[in-house]
């Protein structure tokens, strides 16, 4: 580093023209450090200069803060972080890593989608339709077979049992006694 | 190990372990760094520094990261910030700690000179000096830096602090005619 000093009796006129306090003007950190990286615009940045050089405890901090970020840093000791670790805990992270469940989606029922306005899946739709008409009728058409089976087979059986000329216990009763 | 520019920030301000552990690696050294430099003139011990460096990541987390959430990456970088951050936080942790523990006769009357905090005004007619050059007047002069600290903290060379310097004084020996106010 440089260790160039300016001329002293430019530094004893300089210390003649300073006065007594004023009002500090309030910056705030951001402005603060956008000013230390130098992206503020001319007219904001003379009003931190401006800032900066009436208050000396900001120009200690500016030329500190630009020393210290212009070198590269030793380790920090492991202390310093263990204790910092330990600041956010498990319970925040455990809220933080609850997935945020999407909206559900609306259910749609099956005779919604079928008979809905718009047209999409139209194709679909109208195979679906004709599949269900299908499988009703067919289904009605192998129904109504059985059931005229089922009526057969009950019809012959009850004509099987009302039949004269079989027997039963009452005849075979009535042959004994030769009646 | 993260940098400090590669965190996430939004899963940090919602407290996500994983990148604030990220983030105490990253920004150790930094607020180590800091804090041990602010905190040089009030002549603590090693417990007291751990302590202000431990403040600061508080001050980051506390009430729902608030400080965090208040920092903008569009206008300055995460690391100036943070620096600026701490700085601040090691100053006042350093203040209130004095005003706990120590009566006030047995602290340095230089050491009570800093907490003094004023704006010093200059005689100089207003729009003699542009900001810059009373800003490069005052490191110079009344902080005593050198050339080059000045032009390290305005990010242009030596060679302009040095001509910077050299126009103020010509204007105010111009004004004044050689003679002081």
């Amino acid at each position: 580093m440089s260790t160039e000093r300016t001329n002293p009796s430019d530094k004893e006129l300089w210390r003649s023209f300073v006065t007594g306090p004023v009002v500090s003007v309030p910056i705030t950190d951001l402005e603060f450090a956008a000013w230390l990286e130098g992206r503020l615009p001319e007219w904001e940045a003379a009003r931190i200069e401006a800032a900066v050089a009436g208050d000396p405890e900001m120009r200690r901090a500016a030329l500190e803060l630009a020393d210290i970020l212009g070198k590269p840093l030793p380790q920090a000791p492991a202390r310093l972080e263990v204790r910092a670790r330990t600041l956010v805990g498990f319970a925040v992270e455990k809220r933080f890593e609850q997935p945020v469940e999407p909206p559900a989606p609306s259910r749609v029922s099956l005779f919604d989608w079928l008979f809905a306005w718009n047209r999409n899946f139209a194709l679909q739709r109208a195979v679906t339709l004709t599949a269900a008409v299908l499988l009703a009728v067919s289904g009605f058409m192998v129904g109504g077979g059985l059931s005229e089976t089922l009526a057969a087979e009950r019809y012959a059986k009850n004509w099987q049992t009302t039949d004269p000329y079989s027997s039963n216990e009452l005849t075979d009763f009535l042959a004994l006694d030769s009646i | 190990m993260t940098e400090l520019n590669q965190i996430d920030l939004r899963a940090l301000s919602v407290g996500n372990k994983r990148t604030w552990d990220a983030f105490v690696a990253a920004a150790a050294p930094l607020i180590n760094a800091v804090v041990r430099r602010a905190l040089a003139s009030y002549r603590l011990n090693e417990e007291d520094v751990m302590d202000a460096a431990q403040d600061v990541f508080v001050r980051l987390c506390a009430n729902d990261f608030r400080l965090l959430k208040t920092y903008d990456p569009a206008r300055a970088g995460l690391s100036t910030w943070l620096a600026v951050v701490a700085r601040s936080a090691a100053i006042d942790h350093a203040r209130r700690r004095r005003q706990a523990t120590q009566p006030i006769d047995d602290v340095p009357e230089a050491l009570l000179g800093v907490e003094d905090r004023h704006v010093e005004k200059l005689k100089i007619p207003q729009g003699l000096l542009t900001e810059r050059q009373i800003l490069i007047l005052k490191c110079l002069y009344d902080e005593e830096r050198d050339v080059a600290d000045v032009a390290q903290l305005l990010r242009i060379d030596a060679q302009t602090v040095r001509s910077t310097h050299h126009k103020a004084l010509l204007r105010l020996r111009a004004h004044f005619g050689e003679e002081p106010p």
